[in-house]
C-alpha cells in the first residue's frame, strides 16, 4: 500500500474541510474574549450559555417538536412530491394539466401562506406541518418530473422488448430518475429547515425557531447566540447525514457517469 | 428447408407532419426461415432501425403487416429479443452484470432455472467471472457481451440486432462478430441483424438483405454461399468474399440516396 492510503487521505481531508471553521472559532474566541457590547458577547459566555440550555430539557422542549414537525413534513412532501411528479412525467396529459398549475407555485414562497393558513387551519402544528411540506415539495415534485421525462428511451424500449411487467417497468423508471430525485430532496431539505424556523419564529409555542425568538425578546443574548449555533450545527449534520445515503444510493449513476474509478 | 418464422408484407411506416407526409418504409416484403442469419444493409437513412422496432413490436407499422411464428405483431412478441448500438444505455447501470441478465427472467421463468440459464449465457459469452461487477466497470465491449448474453438467456427464437457492434473498436468487433457466430450455432437461434457495415453483413449471414430508401422497397436480396465455418482472417481474403462484398456494395450504390429534407425530417418524426 501506498503511504497516502484511504485512512490517510480521509484524515487530510478532514482535516482539510475542518481546519478553516476551528480557525475562524478561535479567531472569534479570542477577539470577542474581552467585548463588552451585550449584544456581541464573548463566545466563552456562548458556549457556557449553550451548555446550560440545550443539554437540559430546553432539548426535550424545544428541539424534539422542531425536528418531528420537520421529518414529518419532509417525510410526507417526498411521498407526494415523488407520486405526483412521477405522474407528471410519464404522462403528458398530467404535465400539460398542471404545468401552468406548477409553474405560479413553484416560484410562490412558503412562508406567504403562513398568514393564510393562520386565519384558515389556526395557530396549532397542522399549518406549521403544512407550510413546511410545502416549502419541501415543490423541488422533489419538479426534480422527479424532470428525471422521469428524461428516462433514455433505449432502456424503456429495452423493458418493452422483454416484455417486463408494467409495475417493473415503473420500478425501472422511478429507478433511473434517482439522480434527479436525490437533486430536488436536497434542495428541499435545506428549504424545509429555513420553513421550519421561520414558521416557528411566528406562530409557535417551542421549537427552535420560537426559542431563538423568546431569548431574543427577553434580551438573553448569549442564549439567543447558541441556538443560532445550535440550528447551524442541527443543518449541517442533517445536510451530512443526507449526503451519505445519497452517495450509497447513488455509487452506480457516479460510476456509470465516469466519476467515480471503477473498482 | 427449416420452416418460415418471419414474414414482413408490404410492410409500410410514414410520419405525418402538417405539411406533409414522409415515408421512411413503403412496400417491405421479407421472409425469413427458422434457423437464418439474415442481415439488413442500406445506406444511413433508409428506415432500417425503424424496421427492427417494428418488427420487435416497439413501433406500430402504417401498412402492411409483420408475422412472427404465425402470430401477427402488434405488441413486443414473446420469443424475441432485441440487442441495441447502445449497450451502455440498454444496460441497467444500478444492476450488476447477473440482475441485468436475469431481469427479463424473473417473470417467466422459476428460480432454479433461471439460475441457470444466466450462468450458462455468462459463460457462454466468457463474462462467468464478471457476474457481481456492475455494468460500468466494465469495458464497451464486455458490456455489449452483457447485452447478448441477457438476449440468449432469455431464449428467444428470433434474435434482433441493431448494428450491434458499431461503437466498439475493430479488434473488439471482430471478437464480437466470431462469438455472434459461435452462438448462433450454440443455440439455434434465427438472427436479423441490421448493420450498416457491408463487410460485418457478408462475413457473419447466409443472406444480406440491401434496403432502398424510403419509398423503393428491398433492393436485393444476396445469398451468401460462404462455407458455414468462417474465421476473421480467412473468410475475408478469400476471392469468393470479395465478390459477394462486391455485389452487395453495388447493390448499395445503385440505392438513390434520400435528399437532405427528407433525412432531417426523419430525425424528428
Amino acid at each position: 500500500m501506498r503511504a497516502g492510503g484511504p485512512l490517510a487521505r480521509g484524515a487530510a481531508g478532514a482535516g482539510l474541510a475542518l481546519g478553516l471553521p476551528a480557525a475562524l472559532l478561535a479567531l472569534w474566541w479570542v477577539a470577542s474574549a474581552g467585548s463588552t457590547n451585550i449584544f456581541l458577547p464573548p463566545l466563552r459566555v456562548i458556549v457556557e450559555a449553550f451548555g446550560r440550555v440545550w443539554l437540559s430539557g430546553t432539548f426535550a422542549d424545544d428541539v424534539v417538536p422542531s425536528l418531528w414537525r420537520l421529518g414529518a413534513s419532509y417525510g410526507a412532501a417526498l411521498v407526494v412530491g415523488v407520486v405526483a411528479g412521477y405522474a407528471i412525467g410519464r404522462w403528458p396529459v398530467a404535465r400539460a394539466l398542471t404545468s401552468p398549475l406548477l409553474a405560479y407555485f413553484r416560484v410562490l414562497p412558503a412562508p406567504v401562506m403562513i398568514p393564510v393558513l393562520l386565519v384558515a387551519v389556526g395557530i396549532g402544528d397542522a399549518t406549521k406541518l403544512i407550510v413546511i411540506g410545502l416549502g419541501a415539495l415543490w423541488p422533489i415534485l419538479l426534480n422527479t418530473a424532470d428525471g422521469v421525462r428524461a428516462v433514455d428511451e433505449v432502456q424503456l424500449e429495452t423493458a418493452a422488448a422483454f416484455r417486463l411487467p408494467v409495475w417493473t417497468r415503473h420500478r425501472l423508471t422511478l429507478r433511473a430518475a434517482t439522480p434527479q430525485i436525490f437533486a430536488g430532496a436536497r434542495q428541499a431539505l435545506g428549504i424545509s429547515i429555513i420553513v421550519m424556523v421561520v414558521s416557528e419564529m411566528l406562530m409557535s409555542t417551542d421549537g427552535l425557531g420560537f426559542t431563538v425568538t423568546q431569548f431574543q425578546r427577553s434580551f438573553a443574548i448569549p442564549e439567543m447566540w447558541s441556538g443560532v449555533l445550535l440550528i447551524g450545527a442541527l443543518g449541517f449534520a442533517l445536510a451530512k447525514l443526507f449526503e451519505l445515503v445519497e452517495r450509497r444510493a447513488l455509487r452506480w449513476h457516479r460510476g456509470h457517469t465516469g466519476r467515480e474509478e471503477p473498482s | 428447408m427449416t420452416a418460415e418464422l418471419l414474414r414482413i408484407e408490404k410492410l409500410g411506416k410514414s410520419y405525418r407532419s402538417r405539411e406533409r407526409q414522409v415515408d421512411a418504409l413503403t412496400g417491405i416484403d421479407l421472409a425469413v426461415r427458422e434457423g437464418e442469419f439474415v442481415s439488413v444493409v442500406g445506406p444511413s437513412g433508409c428506415g432500417k432501425t425503424t424496421l427492427l422496432k417494428i418488427v420487435a413490436g416497439l413501433v406500430p407499422a402504417t401498412a402492411g403487416e409483420v408475422v412472427l411464428g404465425g402470430r401477427r405483431v402488434t405488441e413486443p412478441p414473446a420469443d424475441l429479443a432485441v440487442v441495441f448500438q447502445e449497450y451502455g444505455r440498454s444496460l441497467f447501470a444500478w444492476k450488476t452484470v447477473r440482475q441485468n441478465v436475469e431481469l427479463p427472467l424473473r417473470h417467466h421463468v422459476g428460480r432454479a432455472e433461471r439460475r441457470a440459464l444466466v450462468a450458462d449465457a455468462l459463460d457462454a459469452v466468457g463474462l462467468g467471472a464478471a457476474a457481481g461487477a456492475y455494468p460500468w466497470q466494465l469495458s464497451g465491449g464486455m458490456q455489449q457481451r452483457v447485452a447478448i448474453a441477457r438476449a440468449i438467456a432469455y431464449r428467444p427464437k428470433l434474435l434482433l440486432m441493431d448494428e450491434p457492434f458499431s461503437a466498439v473498436d475493430a479488434q473488439t468487433r471482430g471478437d464480437l462478430e466470431d462469438l455472434l457466430a459461435q452462438l448462433w450455432h450454440r443455440y439455434a437461434m434465427t438472427v436479423l441483424f441490421v448493420t450498416h457495415d457491408i463487410d460485418e453483413a457478408v462475413y457473419l449471414s447466409q443472406r444480406v438483405v440491401v434496403l432502398g430508401t424510403g419509398t423503393t422497397g428491398v433492393q436485393a436480396q444476396i445469398p451468401i454461399d460462404l462455407p458455414a465455418e468462417r474465421d476473421q482472417l480467412g473468410t475475408r481474403s478469400s476471392a469468393h468474399f470479395g465478390e459477394l462484398r462486391a455485389q452487395v456494395y453495388a447493390r448499395v450504390r445503385r440505392t438513390p440516396r434520400p435528399s437532405t429534407p427528407e433525412l432531417l425530417e426523419r430525425v424528428a418524426p
